[in-house]
């Protein structure tokens, strides 16, 4: 079985590259922080940095360039004005890309998102600044579309994870959203406690995006945009509210030592549709 | 011809930034706009043309679906127009990032002269007089420090020139040179000295005079063409000299005389007394204490192969002047201490702690920021530090007190974590040898941070750079970051030290005296911009910089890494062991210092120390009956500002970046209960973690800053414990904030006792560490906490800050399943009160309530205390608590509402039960603010076992946990005196700040 390889991008201002990377490992991936220069300059030069080597892509967290000029901007052209081609490539080859926070508002600027009938070049939506003009650290629940084709949200219907971000809200046309919405590209949407959509109530939908859109993936499901941080809700110990649920599960018998977090599912999600497709 | 890039948000998008600066400028000035929308400026000084141009700003600078942008004016119909740029000199990094992009675009190279500058309009409708809009643009704004700013009304208003082309090039038309300076007399020396701002101090100046006069010295200086002392090298011995490098205060001499009973005694060096003594002797007995009292940070084990760092500081005169740039450039430059201790540590958390006058004050002086708008510019300067460094800040204190209106207090704390070894080398030794390369990576230097607060009153011209405050630059810093980890793990780092105050001066002069010598190219030095005098790049502070000492074999792999990371690394000179540290400007030598040359025996500071005890200041306790509604009186002081919810910190404050966030700062069912500890797991495969605890409360330093200090030692360390800290792993960081302490008739009457005061604390502090075994890993102190504020009749006011001692405890927890937050959990759970309630409520909430300070200010008995922490520790360990809290400010009453409210649950408390002094009356019981106490909650099942491990503690249940979510409390005679629904209570502790986000 040869591994499936994860390519997690840092430098330059990006800062979730650690815990991605950790996570990715967790999910049975073989993963490599990768400096934004190096894919760069060692595109071809470089073997072990052949992005055609990889499986899955990852834009983690961060504040890329200092967020000058709308977030992720300018991570977008420097990806796009030089290794462009070589991305378009790893995605006509049929394999994986998430954006996560900073990522997604990457993906979007580069317009890897939505990619409205695979035209992948096209900026159509965006993230813009919160609504209450204010970066937020607060846990979220997610409401996780059954019908999407999204590969990494696979058998998950809910899942509550932290989202930290000044511009998370989600904005495009009207008729855009109802494009997303018709090919179920919508895949996650802010909600109360109860699993119900959060209807832009704050904090629930802690930006003011637009139909409580938390993430979203192209028309393939294989690139996946989110605002929140599956990589930071790693381990049992992560949630908000863990030593009230230790209480219960040590009441059933349960440990807790080494449980991992459900976050790590939209990992694994995405490790085992590559070890599926390329019986990796 | 420069070209101007207008970009907006589309007309349909709210503009929320506007929306905030609606809301400030009504909040502090009552001001009513209709609507601001802000559109982002990009002056491009090159050589584009019109396609390129058409390129640039469709390509990467406009997004299609949210913003409109042009290269003519765009603001039309407004009342308003406020244009808010940088002055020249100023660090642009969004100007900067630009450039990188538009060069990665049109694969062309931006020339020396070639720039892209940033800047706002602010387009504002409203029936504003001129007068409101220039107080927006210069209050809210502006930052005259750093910005300039112009405000047009529409009549004056030209749509097709809109703001013109303002370019904010720095150009400064000035031969740099050296200048010789006279030392005929100490007289002349002096006037010399304060006419050049170098605030050298008076006991210093015949030292200094007598070493450039020696003969030997001469004859030395002769041979590399000097003779009078430079402007460069008094620089350097000035900067070397000062408070703030030196601490001449903490290694004075005090004369200590209690006025009371006659007693005096001479304290010599409180640092070496009552700092470095006690350390050195925990050290002895503690081996995970690695490395203290001499590095940038202090370093303890984390595990065999892993160590972590910390150290704490204050950024109060610069914040209090500016508070955004203050603060943002206090937590980005804390962060380059632990990444400057050993060979290199990785950042892994920040912490924070405020101190400012009331919010709402509206009294008769006149504070440079009023508080309201301080606090708001401290935190959002701690908020984008942190947040855009990738560093979890998951803890911090806030606390209002008038005595800050003179100066505000903003703490800084760091930790970092650094592999045991690197290669075959301990990571927390490094050393400079004779032949090793002197590197400065990061950012360049400019004029800032020169002379600090004196610069201040300088006026500006159009071109001249801004002086002494800076913004902190968190981009810049965080690719270093990565680059010097990188270049650390591969082992290519011999020594490094961050640029902060005194610039290379400090961390050039420092690393020198390893290998005994270093000689420096003054001229290699990158620059922000030409025309600084040689003085001026030794001693500028410009920040995001540090000073590496490399072999010349690893040069060449250091430098590729530097690349990769688009860091900026430049090889200024070379260490050796001349003895001498020699430095040249385009090969003239413009300062020759034997190295040995300050640490010669230069007078020591001396202090007259006069300590008048409460009772003989007048201090009573008040006349107070028992109140008939306990209830209001519990929700009136959860409604006080330093008692209620203060959550709209914490949230805009990124805590779980990195990915170990364990116990947050906001726990509790609704995660919006102050924890008393944070702690994360800073190795993501391994279940130990770190825990961070602190604690200020200076109003105890009205009684006695004895106890003050005691308290907040124990307070620190109870609320470590209470998470689940090893009682066996205490370090400690001591922040010092005092009022001068030098005595003087008419500037400083009362400088004798708050030098008693100093000393006290001190004391306490040495006193407390021992007992509870507490190295201190680092500490600093900041002595000069006064304001000389304006009145209502044009007169000054000095206004000292209360004496403050900042404490900071870390601890290492071997399994973080075990943690445990404060919240109750369970209906039925049993409330335990651990520790005595006592008469003691001098300097309380409840007192302060009242109008009170009182006499009978909380003692600490470490000895008793101990073996109670002992038991508490076991007892999380083997599982058998629920929930526990150290009880604080507010004292049984409030701490108990708040457990309450976290968990969403009610209590029956007898407050009768609560172990206590004899005859205590209710409202003493609940709102003494005595120490060592904890609020514990354990599941009924549990009772035996956790009874077992306190038996002979003083320890007892007071109640259970309800369902209904209802706190009764009975009063020791048996009646009910309190019944208050959860719900209102959290209405009560929520309101003062519930609207703020």
């Amino acid at each position: 079985m040869s591994p499936v390889k994860a390519l997690v991008l840092t430098g330059y201002g990006l800062n979730c590259d650690y815990e991605t990377d950790y996570a990715l490992k967790l999910a049975g991936a073989v993963s490599h922080r990768v400096h934004i220069n190096e894919l760069i300059s060692d595109q071809g030069s470089n073997p072990h940095l052949d992005l055609s080597t990889f499986h899955i892509l990852v834009f983690g967290g961060g504040f890329a360039w200092a967020d000058d000029h709308g977030a992720g901007v300018v991570l977008a052209s420097k990806i796009r004005f030089n290794i462009g081609e070589q991305v378009n490539r790893f995605i006509q080859d049929g394999k994986l890309v998430i954006g996560i926070c900073n990522g997604f508002q990457s993906l979007v600027n580069l317009g890897l998102l939505p990619g409205f009938e695979e035209n992948y070049q096209e900026r159509r939506v965006a993230l813009t600044y919160n609504d209450s003009g204010n970066f937020i650290n607060t846990w979220v629940n997610l409401k996780i579309n059954p019908k999407t084709p999204c590969i990494f949200t696979k058998d998950i219907s809910h899942i509550e994870l932290p989202v930290r971000h000044g511009e998370g809200k989600f904005y495009a046309s009207t008729e855009d959203i109802k494009s997303l919405f018709e090919n179920n590209q919508v895949v996650a949407q802010y909600a109360n406690a109860d699993g119900d959509r959060a209807n832009g109530k704050w904090p629930e939908n802690p930006n003011g995006s637009l139909e409580d859109i938390a993430g979203i993936c192209d028309p393939t499901g294989r690139i996946f945009g989110l605002m929140p941080h599956p990589e930071a809700f790693n381990h049992f110990t992560n949630h908000p509210n863990w030593t009230e649920k230790k209480r219960i599960l040590e009441k059933e018998g349960k440990s807790i030592k080494n449980q991992e977090g459900d976050g790590i599912r939209i990992f694994r999600n995405a490790v085992e549709y590559i070890r599926e497709r390329y019986k990796a | 011809m420069p070209a101007r890039l207008e970009i907006g948000l589309k007309r349909d998008l709210a503009d929320a930034e506007g929306a905030n600066i609606r809301r400030k400028a009504k909040d502090y000035f009552n001001i009513d706009t209709e609507d601001i929308r802000i559109i982002r400026v990009l002056t491009i000084d090159a050589a584009l043309d019109t396609a390129q141009l058409e390129r640039i700003r469709t390509v990467i600078f406009t997004n299609p679906v949210t913003e409109e942008s042009s290269f003519s004016p765009m603001a039309k119909a407004f009342d308003w127009l406020i244009w808010v740029g940088f002055r020249p000199g100023v660090r642009d990094t969004a100007g900067s990032t630009a450039v990188e992009a538009i060069e990665d675009l049109l694969k062309t190279k931006f020339g020396p002269d070639e720039a892209v500058y940033t800047s706002k309009l602010y387009v504002i409708n409203g029936k504003l007089s001129r007068d409101q809009a220039q107080n927006i643009a210069r209050e809210i704004l502006a930052n005259d420090i750093i910005q300039q700013w112009r405000v047009h009304s529409i009549h004056e208003w030209d749509p097709k020139e809109g703001i013109g082309f303002i370019v904010p090039k720095v150009v400064l038309d000035h031969e740099p040179r050296a200048d010789t300076i006279s030392i005929k007399s100490d007289k002349e020396l002096k006037e010399i000295s304060s006419q050049r701002s170098l605030a050298l101090h008076n006991s210093d100046i015949p030292i200094i005079r007598q070493y450039f006069l020696r003969e030997e010295i001469q004859k030395e200086r002769k041979k590399h063409g000097l003779s009078l002392p430079t402007d460069v090298e008094l620089e350097y011995i000035s900067q070397a000299r000062s408070d703030h490098c030196n601490h001449n205060t903490f290694r004075g001499l005090f004369k200590y005389h209690d006025l009371e009973t006659g007693h005096k005694e001479t304290v010599d060096n409180l640092f070496k007394t009552c700092i470095e003594a006690p350390t050195l002797q925990i050290k002895e007995k503690k081996d995970w204490v690695i490395s203290v009292l001499w590095d940038n940070a202090g370093v303890a084990r984390f595990q065999d192969d892993t160590y972590y760092t910390i150290t704490g500081e204050t950024h109060n005169s610069p914040s209090n002047m500016e508070a955004y740039g203050g603060a943002i450039t206090g937590i980005v430059g804390i962060y380059r201490d632990p990444m400057g201790t050993g060979k290199g540590s990785k950042l892994i958390m920040g912490l924070y702690g405020y101190c400012v006058g009331p919010r709402d004050y509206d009294g008769d002086l006149k504070p440079h920021l009023h508080p309201r708008r301080l606090l708001d510019g401290v935190i959002e300067g701690i908020r984008d530090g942190g947040n855009k460094s990738g560093i979890p800040t998951p803890y911090g204190l806030l606390l209002f007190d008038e005595s800050f209106l003179g100066k505000c207090l903003v703490f800084v704390t760091a930790l970092g974590i650094m592999p045991s070894r690197i290669g075959n080398e301990s990571s927390h030794l490094k050393t400079t040898s004779p032949g090793d390369l002197i590197i400065m990576s990061g950012g360049r230097v400019g004029k800032d941070g020169i002379h600090g607060v004196t610069a201040a009153s300088e006026t500006y011209g159009a071109s001249t750079p801004a002086g002494h405050v800076q913004i902190g630059d968190p981009y810049t810093q965080k690719k270093m970051h990565d680059f010097l980890m990188e270049a650390r793990e591969e082992g290519l780092i011999t020594f490094i030290t961050d640029n902060g105050g005194g610039g290379l001066s400090s961390s050039i002069g420092e690393s020198a005296r390893f290998s005994n010598g270093c000689q420096v190219d003054l001229h290699k030095v990158p620059l922000k911009y030409d025309g600084l005098n040689q003085w001026e790049i030794w001693v500028s502070e410009s920040q995001e910089r540090m000073t590496i000492a490399v072999k010349p074999e690893n040069l060449d792999r250091f430098m590729q890494l530097s690349e990769k990371h688009a860091v900026e690394s430049t090889v200024i000179g070379q260490y050796n062991d001349s003895g001498y540290l020699r430095l040249d400007y385009k090969g003239e030598t413009c300062a020759l210092i034997r190295m040995d040359f300050l640490e010669s025996d230069f007078p020591q500071w001396e202090f007259d120390a006069e300590w008048t005890p409460a009772e003989l200041r007048g201090l009573r306790e008040p006349v107070l009956s028992e109140p008939h509604d306990y209830g209001l009186l519990l929700k009136t002081l959860l409604s006080r500002p330093n008692v209620c919810s203060r959550n709209w910190i914490a949230r805009q404050y990124d805590h779980e970046v990195q990915g170990g966030s364990v116990i947050k700062p906001l726990v509790g069912k609704r995660r919006d209960m102050v924890s008393d500890a944070a702690v994360i797991r800073p190795i993501l495969g391994s279940e130990k973690g770190i825990a961070v605890a602190q604690a200020i409360n200076p109003v105890y330093s009205r009684i006695d800053t004895y106890h003050m200090t005691a308290v907040i030692i124990d307070e620190a360390v109870r609320k470590i414990l209470a998470v689940g800290g090893d009682p066996e792993h205490l370090g400690g960081v001591d922040n010092f904030c005092w009022p001068s302490v030098q005595y003087d008739p008419a500037q400083n009457p009362d400088g004798k006792y708050k030098a008693a005061q100093l000393v006290r604390a001190n004391w306490a502090l040495r006193d407390y560490c021992l007992a509870y075994r507490i190295p201190l890993l680092s500490g600093k102190d900041s002595m000069y906490i006064d304001g000389n504020l304006e009145g209502p009749f044009g007169e000054r006011r000095k206004v000292s800050g209360l004496p403050s001692l900042l404490f900071t405890v870390s601890s290492v927890i071997e399994d973080i399943t075990k943690c445990i937050t404060m919240e109750a959990k369970r209906p039925e759970d049993l409330v335990y009160v651990l520790g005595e309630t006592r008469d003691e409520l001098g300097g309380s909430e409840y007192y302060q309530m009242m109008g009170h300070v009182g006499l009978h200010v909380p003692k600490v008995d470490a000895k008793d205390l101990w073996p109670l922490y002992l038991c508490l520790h076991q007892a999380i360990q083997e599982g058998l608590v629920s929930s526990a809290h150290a009880v604080t400010r507010g004292g049984l009453g409030v701490h108990l509402a708040l457990i309450a409210m976290g968990g969403e649950l009610g209590m029956d408390i007898r407050l009768g039960d609560a172990p206590s002094g004899n005859g205590l009356s209710d409202s003493r019981i609940l709102f003494s603010e005595s120490a060592g106490r904890f609020l514990v909650t354990v599941a009924p099942e549990k009772q035996k076992a956790f009874e077992k491990v306190f038996s002979d503690m003083n320890i007892k249940q007071i109640g259970v946990v309800t369902e209904s979510p209802i706190l009764r409390v009975q009063g020791s005679q048996g009646a009910l005196i309190i019944e208050a629904e959860v719900f209102q209570l959290k209405d009560s502790w929520n309101r003062p700040f519930g609207g703020l986000i």
